[in-house]
């Protein structure tokens, strides 16, 4: 423990250092102008702490940042110049209500594509501020309300300058500490594989809704405290709070610090706040210049000012808690099929994709699924793992219905599966990955055997981002047994890979499958799947035209006819 | 009596909104890119024709119509959408989406501050298209502004029309709207094809400038409500779609007049966010919906 606090302590030194010099200077040679550009600093780490979250970490560009902000100012500023109501009861208010307002739009707006979601909060911000201006009686229309009273809690009165500035970063290291607590290194990992590979987030177990909309309860709930501190700063609440501008100082501040770290926030919010005192000769184009920095920061240092501090080395990652294996008793009793599809179909526009397939595969059966290029068997696997729905037809996997349950369910429920080109967040560790993915799994897996079983002990460390592509394959096999699933469909496991590598790769399956795990492998290639096969099953135009022993399949011509063309051997 | 003249100003209106969610569709469908400073365009369109009014008002006897300002406000918009382009589209156009938002963004606030510096935060006003007043047509008094705007919008949206569908480039255009892969493979230059998108759409964006800033003024800061209607109009008219897109700036013009005749502008505004939030909570995937992919 004490050498852990140690080890941090020597990683952040010079973090500690400057911190220590910037709060001399604060508090010991400021004058109350710079402590009031200092307070201001600390408000907006607070908001941009926030905003790390959504625009950050969920990845999703929320332009509703701002109108977060001027709610939670708008409560604070009512009620405290109105109602004369104190700052333990308004400041909790302010962040309720700007966290109830995004819950409130949270359902039609996080479904959202990403170019809809930016515009949908826009409108969000542009609504609050008409309302602002023009509901007068309350708001006090474009001048705003004056009166906001300082802080006081109980007899104590917060003044303006030293106390204040004290106070709000008290507050501002409070929201870092519960930064730090709601981004632990696994929920970090889930939000880069949503961000990284959308695709594939449900093969992880990983609710994206859940998630995006936590990302977004929080970045609301900083806006609307910094929001409230604001006003208290300013004793005057105006429609500038919920302006276009704060909404943009905010995004200037996270691209230029750092829109993932935390030392991002800070670094940006004191330099944005402090620019437009060292570029004073610039005047009204000090904007300008903003703009320009805002454009030049994303084109040349996208990850911001905080990626030139080496990341600290906290020795934190995805920890994996106490491993179990996966019990027998875990898996199906024979009988029991893995999967059970029954006259199923799907038609996209004009292209009847499967017509009427039914397919059944048994615990520790290896079926190869083979057809021509858009004979249906990608449609077949998205809809086994809930990717995409039938338009009739049933399947059912022990017990749960595929066709209604969400994709992310499924795959906790133990169908996992893989895709033709493999999905795999570039910036996660190949242990992370699989940590993630381990994560949301009914039954904990060994991780650790599962990687050597796909043989990466040897690459833990390594990006997922910088690894050749049959590694990839063998990283997107790991991950999805890391979700312990009980039926595994893979997308053309072979696609590109050296003989030698296939053989790798049969090797794993085939084991798993000795151990009870059903598998549905799709392929062209008869060289990796005519050993391997266990039954094979043919498509042909969506349907099933056979499902049989890999040897009589290959031998009806039918298959022949629709797989090989009129060639005969 | 009354409401044909609220007709008419409902259809100048909707003429100049087409011509913005117009040019917002055509970046987007050279590029997929969402070009957040749209916006912004159309108030650089409206103080173009500001600044080349001073310019020609030295030299033409009278007073300047708007119309003559046209060329030059085409011109100098067509060269800011070209900026746009190769500052803050194609230097990233390999990343993630939301790289673009932030650089055209970005680009917004620099010429929406640029201009602030430059004339002012106060609102100004271009010159009428073909002067002030009124004329009698088929029994109504019709604001000769309202015909202008509407005769202007149809001749640009005509040479736009038969620009795409008639000549080699507008099918190299469409070409590469459909599938960019394949166009690319038949030896269509995608940044070409990007560049052209850019400097039309910015145009277009700009004409309407001109157009809607002689009766509603122009202020630098106007940009962030024109860019949500000419995305709530691509909204309505389904992703993508140039004719959706004059068809939903239609809607918005109708239900703007509407809304503000029986009671106030930003009602009227307000109104529109509100319903296109609900609408949203209803479809999320727009009116029409989008294609969407599923194949990884």
């Amino acid at each position: 423990m004490m050498a852990g606090i140690l080890a941090s302590v020597r990683a952040n030194l010079s973090i500690l250092l400057a911190g220590g010099a910037l709060a001399v200077y604060a508090l010991a040679f400021a004058s109350s102008y710079d402590q009031r550009l200092l307070t201001i600093s600390g408000i907006y780490v607070i908001m941009v702490l926030g905003y790390q979250f959504i625009f950050g970490h969920a990845g999703a560009l929320s332009l509703a940042q701002g109108a977060f902000f001027g709610i939670g100012a708008y409560v604070t500023g009512i009620l405290g110049s109105q109602f004369g109501a104190g700052f333990l009861a308004t400041f909790p208010l302010s962040i309720a209500v700007a966290a109830g307002l995004a819950l409130l739009v949270a359902f039609p707006v996080l479904r959202l594509a990403s170019h809809y979601f930016a515009l949908a909060t826009l409108a969000l911000s542009q609504l609050l501020l008409l309302i602002a201006v023009n509901w007068e009686p309350v708001t006090g229309g474009a001048n705003g309300l004056p009166g906001v009273p300082p802080i006081t809690i109980g007899d104590w009165r917060i003044a303006r300058g030293t106390p204040l500035l004290v106070f709000v970063w008290v507050l501002a290291f409070a929201a870092i500490l519960i930064a730090r607590w709601q981004l632990n290194p696994r929920r970090v990992a889930m939000f880069t594989v949503m961000r990284e590979s959308p695709l594939a987030v449900a093969a992880f177990g990983i609710d994206p809704g859940l998630l995006r909309l936590r990302a977004f309860l929080l970045s609301a709930a900083f806006g609307g405290a910094a929001g409230a501190l604001f006003v208290h700063t300013n004793r005057v609440v105006s429609p500038e709070t919920l302006g276009f501008g704060i909404m943009v100082t905010c995004l200037t501040m996270t691209v230029v610090g750092g829109r993932l770290r935390i030392p991002g926030a800070i670094i940006g919010a004191l330099l944005l706040t402090h620019l437009p005192e060292w570029f004073r000769g610039l005047d009204e184009y000090y904007l300008v210049a903003v703009g320009v920095l805002l454009l030049a920061m994303v084109v040349f240092a996208p990850d911001g000012l905080a990626s030139f501090i080496g990341r600290a080395p906290t020795g934190d990652r995805v920890n994996a808690p106490p491993t179990v294996r996966t019990s027998p008793e875990q898996r199906p009793s024979v009988g029991e099929p893995a999967l059970a599809v029954q006259a199923v179909s799907k038609r996209y526009g004009g292209i009847q994709a499967l017509d009427n397939v039914g397919l059944s595969i048994n615990p520790g059966e290896i079926v190869g699924l083979i057809g021509a290029n858009g004979a249906g068997k990608t449609t077949l696997a998205n809809i086994v793992s809930g990717l995409d729905r039938p338009d009739s037809g049933t399947l059912f996997s022990r017990g749960l219905d595929l066709a209604s349950t969400s994709p992310t369910a499924i795959a906790r429920h133990g169908v996992a599966r893989t895709f033709q080109t493999p999905q795999l967040p570039d910036m996660l560790t190949v242990r992370d990955a699989v940590e993630t993915a381990a994560a949301s799994a009914t039954v904990r897996p060994d991780t650790d055997a599962i990687l050597a079983g796909c043989h990466l002990s040897q690459n833990t460390d390594a990006g997922c981002g910088t690894l050749p592509h049959g590694m990839r394959r063998r990283v997107e096999i790991a991950r999805a047994l890391a979700g312990a699933p009980y039926l595994l469909v893979l997308d053309e496991p072979a696609a590109g890979l050296a003989p030698e590598e296939q053989l790798e790769i049969a090797a794993i399956l085939r084991a798993r499958a000795a151990d009870g795990l059903a598998l549905l492998v799709i392929d062209h290639n008869l060289d990796f799947l005519r050993p391997l096969a266990t039954r094979l099953a043919c498509l042909d135009g969506g349907c099933l035209i056979a499902d049989g022993p890999v040897e009589a399949v290959l031998a009806d011509p039918a298959v022949r006819d629709a797989y090989f063309g009129l060639v005969t051997p | 009596m009354l409401s044909a003249q609220l007709a008419l100003n409902a259809v100048a209106l909707g003429a100049a909104y087409a011509l913005v969610a117009i040019g917002f569709v055509l970046v987007l469908n050279a590029t997929t890119a969402v070009n957040f400073a749209h916006g912004e365009s159309v108030v650089a369109g409206g103080f173009a024709a500001v600044a080349l009014t001073g310019l020609v008002a030295g030299i033409w006897p009278g007073a300047v119509p708007g119309i003559v300002l046209l060329p030059g406000v085409l011109l100098l918009t067509a060269l800011l959408g070209l900026a746009i382009a190769g500052l803050a589209y194609l230097p990233i156009r390999d990343r993630p989406p939301v790289s673009v938002f932030v650089t055209t963004i970005a680009f917004g606030i620099i010429v929406a501050n640029g201009l602030n510096a430059g004339f002012g935060a106060a609102p100004r006003t271009a010159p009428a298209l073909l002067g002030g007043g009124t004329v009698e047509l088929l029994g109504i008094t019709a604001s000769r502004q309202s015909l202008a705007i509407i005769a202007t919008a149809a001749i640009l949206i005509g040479a736009l029309a038969f620009l795409l569908q008639r000549t080699q480039l507008g099918r190299r255009f469409r070409a590469c709207a459909q599938d960019p892969e394949m166009a690319r493979a038949l030896g269509i230059r995608l940044t070409r094809i990007t560049l052209l998108g850019f400097a039309l759409g910015t145009a277009f964006a700009g004409a309407a400038g001109l157009l809607l800033a002689h009766q509603f003024f122009v202020t630098p800061s106007d940009g962030a409500s024109l860019i949500l209607k000419a995305y709530i109009a691509v909204v309505i008219g389904g992703w993508g779609s140039l004719r959706g897109a004059a068809l939903g700036a239609f809607l918005i013009a109708v239900f703007e007049v509407a809304v503000a005749s029986v009671s106030s502008q930003p009602m009227a505004e307000g109104l529109l966010y509100a319903a296109v939030l609900l609408v949203l909570l209803v479809r999320p995937e727009g009116i029409f919906g989008e294609p969407q992919r599923l194949r990884a």
